[in-house]
């Protein structure tokens, strides 16, 4: 509050704009905050689901992961897809943390996804390390996912990693590992679960393989993207 | 993205979520998308879905069922949740025998999801394990609001919207129900279970007022 006026920290803001469009205030006093900067979009474009990256072509945070992998073969046989949500749930995250984490498993063996598949990748000044543009930093977002695969033998490597790194980050994150059931059973990763001490999970996200027609390994199919964010 | 992946709460309370969504890949399974999309939903209907939506219009809960499907474009995103198994599985088996080609993804406890697929006759592709909550845990909120705010992956639903809806409930000036309806409209994809809500709100019921 400021001289009896409740006032956004445009620092803190994530550019949701949840209080603007369901209309929380009832004097309507919301409107949305002109997206001059980069790091401005940057915020709405991964806070707000409504919205579609450019990038990906997708709603949100932009990326299909499993959803569309029984006709895209994204995973394939002895690749684990790797999802880490940042910021997840409702905590928020700095881009610096964000940055912090990509280096981390990219060092541990973890490949990004490209920049028109994800679109974290659009703000990486260099994707093999998982550097991300300096003056974006300090941006503030609601969450963001670090997408990425890597070789099964890596595997290990990348969850220690995720060990070592969630105890230097202010924020949280949410961990998702696909595997493509059809091509690979889920017995290494499970055992490799019980060997970092991380818990059998009880959740998850089944493509029950409807999708047609069936991506094939043999085949060349590349799914063609727009320009980046 | 993984909005509907990492949902929590105690796996008895679970059995009563089961998202579902219908995605394509563009250039690959997007011909006649809208009335491929279309055929789904009347599937979806008969089936008896609590919610859903598209996140480029909205869910039912905020926008008539008709509205939503006029409004569905080649970027649409159609999903919603279903409360039982047995949901799960007729839905599978009537996609199966619908044979619209489009990628169908269930999100829920794996042993039922498993067995529903099972017995709608398919078997799993690829999944997406959900395993938990890291780093600086202490941030987020409390278990009984993310049981609610979870239901939004995208967290539409803020953690201070959940609380002020706990309140109301414990101070009777909202029944679970009333309250569960407010949460599950500020979630524009459709995947908000209020149901499921409702009986976590039914909770705040016995406990006493707030000071």
């Amino acid at each position: 509050m400021k001289q009896g006026v409740a006032v956004i920290d445009q620092d803190v803001c994530v550019e949701c704009w949840v209080c603007y469009r369901n209309r929380v205030c009832p004097h309507d006093c919301f409107s949305p905050t002109p997206l001059t900067l980069c790091g401005d979009v940057l915020k709405h474009v991964l806070s707000d689901p409504t919205v579609t990256s450019k990038g990906t072509g997708v709603p949100g945070r932009g990326t299909e992961e499993a959803k569309t992998n029984d006709v895209t073969g994204r995973y394939g046989k002895g690749v684990y897809g790797i999802c880490i949500d940042m910021g997840r749930p409702g905590v928020g995250a700095y881009i610096r943390d964000v940055e912090k984490v990509a280096m981390a498993v990219a060092e541990a063996g973890v490949t990004f996804a490209s920049p028109d598949e994800t679109p974290l990748s659009t703000v990486m000044s260099n994707l093999s390390t998982g550097k991300i543009r300096e003056e974006l930093l300090d941006v503030h977002i609601l969450s963001v996912i670090i997408e990425g695969t890597c070789e099964k033998g890596r595997l290990r490597s990348v969850l220690e990693a995720l060990l070592k790194v969630e105890t230097e980050i202010d924020t949280v994150f949410s961990l998702g590992i696909v595997l493509a059931l059809a091509e690979d059973g889920d017995d290494y990763l499970m055992s490799t679960l019980d060997q970092v001490g991380i818990p059998q999970p009880i959740r998850g996200k089944v493509n029950v393989g409807l999708g047609r027609p069936l991506f094939s390994s043999q085949g060349d199919r590349t799914v063609k993207k727009e320009s980046v964010l | 993205m993984t909005h509907t992946l990492h949902r929590s709460g105690t796996a008895q309370s679970l059995a009563r979520d089961y998202v579902w969504q219908l995605y394509h890949a563009k250039g690959v399974n997007d011909h006649n998308l809208v009335e491929r999309l279309r055929q789904a939903i009347a599937i979806v209907e008969e089936v008896g879905s609590v919610n859903w939506g598209d996140v480029k219009s909205g869910s039912v809960i905020t926008l008539a069922a008709q509205e939503i499907k006029a409004r569905i474009t080649e970027k649409s995103r159609i999903r919603g949740v279903f409360t039982s198994r047995g949901q799960v599985t007729e839905f599978l088996r009537r996609m199966r025998q619908a044979d619209l080609g489009l990628c169908v993804i269930i999100s829920g406890l794996l042993d039922s999801v498993f067995l529903a697929c099972q017995e709608a006759g398919l078997k799993p592709h690829t999944i997406n394990y959900s395993l938990g909550i890291f780093g600086r845990q202490a941030l987020a909120a409390d278990e009984d609001s993310l049981d609610i705010t979870t239901m939004c992956g995208h967290h539409m639903v803020p953690d201070g919207l959940a609380k002020q809806m706990r309140e109301k409930v414990r101070g009777g000036q909202l029944s679970p129900e009333e309250a569960a309806v407010k949460l599950a409209s500020f979630c524009p994809c459709g995947i908000f279970n209020q149901e499921r809500a409702a009986e976590l709100l039914g909770r705040e019921k016995k406990l006493s007022p707030p000071r």
